[in-house]
């Protein structure tokens, strides 16, 4: 059950009155929420308690220049505080919001985490190159218009956690002609929120969940088709090799990911760094390598460390400036990994991370799992 | 001075140099810029073994990263090497050098004048192949080829400042200036006809000309970008990422200050800019960080446009910083990678300087 708010012309605008509104009444200190920025050709995270900065903001945003966790993780990681904050995202944000959280960098309790059916992403850089197409674009797909799947980030055409309706709140509108937004209540806090606007959650959602339930369908057949097809081009160390040839060791990519908050990375760290005889000893060994070193022990590495809590909200390729489809691979070993532990990132169940929850008896199937990834398909004993 | 005239063209006649340098025994490793010929990706190679020279492009216009910066721990090793590397990548070298993140010691250095290099975007969407036959051919004529980096096109520092051996490639014929005892040494038995001669300095004159007139147009185009309101205009779309920083041969710090604790705040910081402001942006500090790094590096600047190759949002860094180094630099009648006995100005005391400054 949802309650009800009333649209008029303009989805994001209703969003933004609403978000007023609760700054006005004192529901919450705090709005966090996207505005443009200066030279109009991007937005940035804005945390308000002035109510009238929020007619300058936009509740949904075209693109996604920072994780919205980030934000969070910069708020809150040195810890709570007194002020409640609501925050509007992006599902694939709250989801690395809560990653983040149960890994200690985003303090949640006095934060409302709210969420919307997300119609996907512009790419960064063709948004910075021609910023009102991109806002068109953008428009047409919040519509529910067919776009073209190459305009928009590809982690979105096969995004399949677009709705994400565990956030404390969630602004659910597809489906619903643009004309009124469900708020569903996830959680107490959200459910508060409903009761303090006296809003009553008695609207049932079944337009609304139809939508979102055939629009998952079809993401899910193009997940699919995007995981066979990377499968493909990963197969084995020679195509891991293909796939990162034009690695620049820029690191971009885990500067971009919400999940990867350490603040030294272990591959840029004293203890990765080899000693330059060494260095020179393996070229000799091999006759020469490829400078900088250790491209593919950085990217494994950090899918080691990081893809069972990954998102898959696809900033490591947006940032990346050798177009490597990073999110892509981590994506499809996610979904893997993820599944290992039958663990599903971001999910506001209170799952415990799984390398932190000890189980007797796990991962059986790991000699399957291994032989499926080798091209000659024998496993390892 | 001493040079030795080559046949071939001079990409060939440095590959034969380092296949000697490296048969000969007389250096221990190569570093130059690569291409795989099955997959057309490029990248800085430490060769060992002198049949990978077949894949070594030493004068590929392509940048993959500062090889200043590849190169700095490797030269440290104490084993001989000769590294082809573009006179911004030495300059950046060398100011590595002065903060003991490098050594010249056993290094022989080759460089060339540079006819810049062409953006990471069109390296990786692979219209390499049709731009390089063109780009030696513009080269050669002293003329600017299409598609450079806008760094590149108004670069006036092509000259390679301290290289042991340089290269110059004009109409009339290539030919390899030695700069140094131990070019003459390491070349020493390496079949060419020594001649006496310079790099043609109306080539040069040319060349400068074109750059000079880019430079202008280029830092007038930054005018707009002074003051605060210039500052957020221009950054305002960072997204915080740091690989300008990551990939700038000069901020080598391992741990950048911008992503220590010191940029943590805590809950008073954000309650008390919400009460005095009404919002606030979220990571912080966006400007600060550009400025910090500008204040922590700009007088070493090199101008090599990594940082503008890598941004992911396509804000002119390298401009920017040029444009602040040449003048933070200037007030200290220093040259970035000029030489690498000259200290870093703000490691020398002087009682009386920049008196000017208020």
């Amino acid at each position: 059950m949802a309650a009800v708010l009333p649209v008029g012309s303009d989805l994001s605008g209703a969003m933004n009155r609403f978000l007023k509104t609760i700054l006005e009444k004192d529901i919450v200190d705090a709005v966090l929420m996207p505005m443009k920025v200066p030279s109009g050709d991007s937005f940035a995270w804005i945390i308000m308690s002035d109510s009238s900065i929020v007619d300058d903001a936009e509740a949904m945003a075209p693109v996604m220049p920072v994780q919205g966790a980030r934000a969070l993780r910069s708020l809150t990681r040195k810890g709570e505080g007194s002020i409640r904050v609501l925050a509007l995202m992006r599902p694939c944000e709250i989801r690395a919001a809560i990653e983040l959280s149960k890994l200690g960098q985003v303090k949640t309790e006095n934060l409302i985490l709210a969420a919307y059916d997300c119609p996907g992403a512009v790419p960064m850089d063709s948004f910075v190159s021609d910023p009102s197409s991109g806002e068109d674009l953008f428009r047409k797909m919040l519509a529910g218009e067919d776009v073209s799947a190459g305009e928009v980030k590809p982690s979105c055409t096969s995004c399949v956690e677009f709705s994400m309706t565990d956030a404390d709140l969630h602004f659910g509108h597809f489906g619903l002609g643009g004309t009124e937004v469900l708020l569903i209540p996830g959680s107490p806090k959200g459910m508060e929120i409903l009761e303090a606007l006296e809003l009553p959650a008695d609207r049932e959602t079944s337009i609304w969940d139809e939508a979102v339930r055939k629009r998952r369908e079809k993401q899910v057949a193009s997940r699919d088709a995007a995981f066979e097809e990377t499968g493909e081009n990963i197969r084995g160390v020679q195509g891991m090799l293909n796939v990162f040839a034009d690695c620049i060791s820029c690191r971009n990519c885990r500067a971009a990911c919400p999940i990867c908050y350490c603040r030294l990375c272990h591959f840029e760290s004293e203890t990765a760094k080899q000693d330059p005889n060494s260095r020179l000893d393996s070229a000799v060994t091999r006759g020469g390598i490829s400078l900088p070193a250790d491209r593919m022990l950085f990217h494994t590495g950090r899918m080691t460390h990081m893809s069972l809590s990954c998102v898959s909200c696809g900033q490591c390729s947006d940032a990346c400036p050798a177009d490597i489809p990073v999110a892509q691979v981590f994506s499809f070993v996610a979904d893997r990994t993820q599944k290992a532990f039958e663990y599903s990132a971001g999910r506001n169940d209170g799952d415990p991370l799984p390398l932190r929850s000890f189980m007797k008896s796990e991962l059986s199937g790991i000699h399957e799992m291994v032989s499926d990834a080798e091209p000659g398909g024998h496993a390892h004993e | 001075m001493n040079s030795i005239v080559m046949k071939q063209d001079a990409s060939t006649a440095i590959r034969e140099l380092l296949a000697y340098l490296l048969s000969s025994g007389r250096v221990d490793a190569v570093l130059t810029m690569r291409q795989v010929p099955e997959t057309g990706s490029c990248d800085l190679g430490l060769i060992t073994d002198p049949s990978g020279m077949v894949e070594a492009e030493p004068f590929l216009p392509v940048m993959t990263a500062n090889a200043g910066q590849a190169l700095s721990s490797i030269s440290m090793s104490g084993k001989r090497i000769a590294a082809v590397l573009k006179p911004c990548e030495l300059r950046g070298f060398t100011e590595r050098v002065k903060r003991e993140q490098g050594s010249f010691d056993n290094l022989l250095t080759i460089s060339s004048i540079c006819g810049g290099v062409f953006p990471l975007e069109k390296v990786i969407s692979g219209d390499l192949e049709k731009l390089v036959p063109r780009y030696i051919e513009k080269t050669a004529r002293a003329e600017a080829p299409r598609g450079l980096r806008e760094t590149c096109k108004a670069c006036e520092e092509f000259v390679p400042m301290n290289a042991d051996i340089s290269v110059s490639v004009t109409e009339h014929g290539s030919l390899m200036h030695l700069h140094s005892d131990r070019a003459e040494e390491y070349t020493e038995g390496f079949e060419g006809e020594r001649i006496e001669a310079r790099a043609d300095q109306s080539h040069i004159d040319r060349m400068m000309k074109s750059r000079s007139a880019a430079k202008g147009k280029l830092f007038q185009s930054l005018e707009k970008s002074s003051g605060l309101d210039g500052l957020v205009d221009l950054f305002g779309k960072c997204v915080g990422c740091h690989g300008c920083s990551r990939v700038c041969p000069i901020c080598y710090c391992q741990h950048c200050d911008f992503e220590s604790i010191n940029f943590d705040y805590n809950q008073p910081y954000f309650q008390e800019s919400l009460e005095a402001r009404g919002a606030l942006r979220l990571p912080p500090d966006t400007i600060l960080f550009q400025l910090g790094r500008l204040t922590h590096m700009s007088f070493s600047c090199v101008g090599c446009g990594m940082c503008s190759d890598v941004c992911p949002v396509s804000i002119p860094v390298a401009g920017i910083f040029k444009k602040t180094g040449e003048r933070t630099a200037g007030l200290f009648d220093y040259v970035p990678g000029r030489d690498s006995e000259e200290p870093i100005p703000v490691m020398v005391f002087k009682e009386e300087e920049l008196g000017d400054i208020g």
